[in-house]
């Protein structure tokens, strides 16, 4: 045989083999058939049966199913007809036992969608999905519930998911992303719509309720971008000082950027961000009455968010230095809370419509803010009451 | 008199005319003393004393009174030692007779009332708080409560003021300004909070068919007490813009519009059971965030154009009542019940996630 002779036959016997892999499409739920489709009629067989690396599309339809993925696949909602939401929901006649223990705080979840010992090593993509939480009111002595959990060693992008109704007694996350794990990941948490989590109900485990939380070992090992998010009432109803009940709890690093957050119930905080270099940029925050809106930590940045109708809007929890610039905050018990820190960048950031402008300031006076409407420019006790 | 000399003479006589004018500082409650300050204990006072043109500086405190200004001029609260709020409240002892009739004939209690400003010219209020508690004057066709009124003919900028507690039965307002046949008047309302109020938040009229009131809407935030409206741009053209709207029954409603306005990154949300901006004919609305309500759009008549918005959480992203003509091309939708009631034809172009039941409702 000639050497082009055989590279013919090479060819074609690629060809013949890769060909029909090209052609597959993976569905589930039965709107798209016929050649090329290969139709599950469950997620949960799907994301086993697939090849990794695959998008799996899901028709619109309810899907009373815990799914748990553990290779890299797209799980994409499409549209079919006069339709577009593919929803995940609890299964009624399914087990509600714990699937997944955090190994950051040691406790038990029920997770809907659960992300975890991903293999070969690569992206869990998750769009256009609805995660609804109903049902499962198992309590939060058994365990917590959320939407998505993406377990220690995972990584991948959420966007423009749906995930509701993780109430469970107040012990319910909408997504909960972690890692406990030496490597770093990246999480991507986006363009999503995140509401009804712990319906006010006060979580015990100190963990409580909210909608997104991205956390971490420290040294952070994750990077997590939060970005574009809808959230409202999300948070559970904490006592002050009962740590969770946040809208988006972030103890890793990364960024928090151009959400809208309303409705938080009080006492809850709209963006807690702790522990590394987040960067919490051009949110809005709405509607969290008595609870706090932002709260950041040493070394990390505030800048450019708007907050409205919150407690305590920007409390810094720090004695060292931290950049809080040009936030538009009005009608607010508490402006600026600076944790007793004497320096940072605090500037350009415009209080109209608030009790105490500044507090727990310990340095010289503060300038280059613009305050109208300030009854008290300074606490004048350490901090705002 | 050499011409030289003439010159000095005339140069110095017109710095010993202008020098003490342009040292005088006009000032209310006390709190800025001494020379080069004028004094008044009262607004009133001062709005009616000062020179038109002024700057009057308002020392943090409280000042029960109704006031009315007539003369071109720029209210200014201003910080003094800790404190940096002026706030002006209902007189307990001054009665609630209304002050001023508006265009649609309702009688009004005006805090703060602009009217036959003379000579013509901008009035300017900042850093001011109007504050309507204890104001409550009932609710009728004839009877009304408003926080600060523009009357027919006049104009200015609200710049980074407080309103509140305009409560009336359901006839509270918190700003208002209006305009009727006659020149074109110009009204700016910016980086406001205005919130409990119970009828109107932002209230911008004009009864012309061709509008004589341009206004704009400009970053506030606009919170009412009860499931009130937001912003009533009813006869106005301009824009409204990047403002923060939540708890309202309606966010940004524009019945009767005259004329083009654009509604451009606002953030509405909490809108339970209401409708985020009613599009009526030459509105433009882009880049708005809609989240937390049952019509994020609904369009009153056709010939709209809904661009680029971000809709979340609704019963209703878009809601066409059956007209047709609108533009509503490149939006984000996610988590809606219904994307497009009674739409008469299919509409296409647009992002939709999550969303039940793509198109609902027949036209007949």
């Amino acid at each position: 045989m000639s050497r082009h002779l055989a590279w013919f036959f090479f060819a074609m016997v690629m060809l013949a083999v890769s060909a029909p892999l090209q052609a597959l499409n993976y569905e589930v739920g039965g709107c798209k058939t016929g050649s090329g489709y290969v139709n599950f009629t469950t997620i949960s067989a799907a994301v086993a049966g697939v090849p990794a690396g695959a998008t799996i599309q899901i028709c619109p339809g309810v899907y009373p199913e815990q799914v748990t993925i553990t290779q890299p696949l797209t799980l994409k909602g499409i549209g079919f007809n006069n339709a577009n939401r593919a929803m995940i929901t609890i299964n009624p006649n399914g087990s509600l036992a714990p699937n997944v223990t955090s190994s950051i705080n040691g406790l038990p979840f029920y997770a809907q969608v659960l992300v975890q010992n991903i293999n070969p090593a690569g992206p869990v993509s998750i769009i256009g999905i609805t995660v609804d939480g109903s049902g499962d009111n198992a309590g939060c002595s058994a365990e917590t519930l959320a939407g998505i959990f993406y377990a220690s060693g995972t990584s991948g992008t959420v966007n423009e998911v749906t995930a509701r109704n993780q109430v469970n007694g107040g012990c319910g996350w909408g997504i909960w992303v972690e890692n406990g794990a030496a490597s770093s990941q990246t999480i991507t948490i986006e363009n999503s719509s995140v509401h009804n989590q712990g319906n006010g109900g006060i979580g015990n485990f100190g963990i409580g309720s909210g909608g997104i939380s991205a956390v971490s070992i420290v040294p952070p090992t994750l990077s997590a971008a939060i970005r574009g998010n809808f959230l409202s009432s999300t948070g559970g109803e904490a006592g002050l000082g009962v740590a969770g009940n946040d809208a988006i709890l972030s103890e890793t690093n990364g960024e928090i950027s151009g959400n809208v957050i309303t409705s938080n119930p009080q006492f809850a905080t709209s963006i807690y961000a702790c522990c590394d270099s987040v960067v919490v940029s051009g949110n809005t925050v709405a509607n969290n009455t008595a609870g706090f809106g932002i709260e950041i930590y040493s070394g990390m940045t505030a800048q450019g968010n708007k907050l409205s109708n919150v407690g305590y809007s920007i409390v810094a929890h720090s004695d060292t230095a931290t950049t809080i610039k040009s936030n538009t905050i009005k009608n607010t018990l508490c402006g600026l809370s600076f944790g007793g820190a004497s320096s940072g960048t605090i500037s350009g950031n415009t209080l109209n419509d608030s009790f105490y402008g500044f507090a727990n300031w310990g340095g010289p006076p503060i300038g280059g803010n613009s305050l109208y409407n300030v009854d008290n420019v300074m606490s004048t006790t350490s901090d705002c009451p | 008199m050499s011409q030289r000399l003439s010159w000095f003479v005339s140069a110095v006589v017109m710095l010993a005319v202008s020098a003490p004018l342009e040292a005088l500082n006009y000032e209310v409650g006390g709190c800025k003393t001494g020379s080069g300050y004028v004094n008044f204990t009262t607004i009133s006072a001062a709005v009616a004393g000062v020179p038109a043109g002024s700057k009057i500086q308002v020392c943090p405190g409280v000042y029960p009174e109704q006031v009315t200004i007539t003369q071109p001029l720029t209210l200014q609260g201003i910080a003094s030692n800790n404190s940096n709020r002026a706030v002006i409240a209902i007189n307990p002892t001054g009665g609630l007779a209304t002050n001023v009739t508006s265009i649609i004939g309702q009688g009004l209690y005006a805090q703060v009332l602009v009217q036959n400003v003379t000579p013509p010219g901008p009035v300017n209020i900042t850093g001011i708080t109007v504050d309507g508690g204890g104001g409550n004057v009932g609710c009728s066709t004839s009877v009304g409560l408003v926080g600060i009124f523009y009357a027919v003919g006049t104009s200015g900028t609200i710049n980074e003021v407080t309103t509140r507690n305009h409560r009336s039965s359901g006839c509270g307002n918190s700003i208002w300004a209006e305009n009727t046949a006659g020149a074109t008047q110009i009204i700016r309302i910016e980086n406001s909070s205005v919130r409990n109020f119970d009828n109107w938040g932002i209230t911008t009229l004009s009864n012309q068919n061709t509008s004589t009131l341009t206004a704009t809407i400009n970053g506030n935030f606009i919170d009412p007490a009860s499931s009130a409206l937001a912003v009533n741009a009813s006869g106005m053209v301009g824009s409204i813009s990047n403002n923060v709207i939540t708890s309202a029954g309606v966010g940004i409603g524009s019945l009767a519009f005259a004329g083009p306005i654009t509604v451009s990154g606002n953030t509405v949300a909490d809108v339970v059971g209401g409708i985020g901006v009613e599009v009526t004919s030459g509105t433009t609305a882009t880049s708005n965030k809609m989240s937390n309500m049952n019509n994020a759009f609904f369009f009153p008549d056709g010939g709209a154009t809904v661009k680029s918005n971000t809709v979340m959480n609704t019963t209703y992203a878009f809601d066409l009542d059956c007209f047709v003509g609108s533009t509503i091309s490149a939006n984000i939708v996610n988590d809606s019940q219904f994307a497009f009631q009674y739409s008469r034809s299919q509409i296409t172009g647009n992002s939709l996630h999550n969303v039940d039941t793509i198109q609902t409702g027949s036209c007949p």
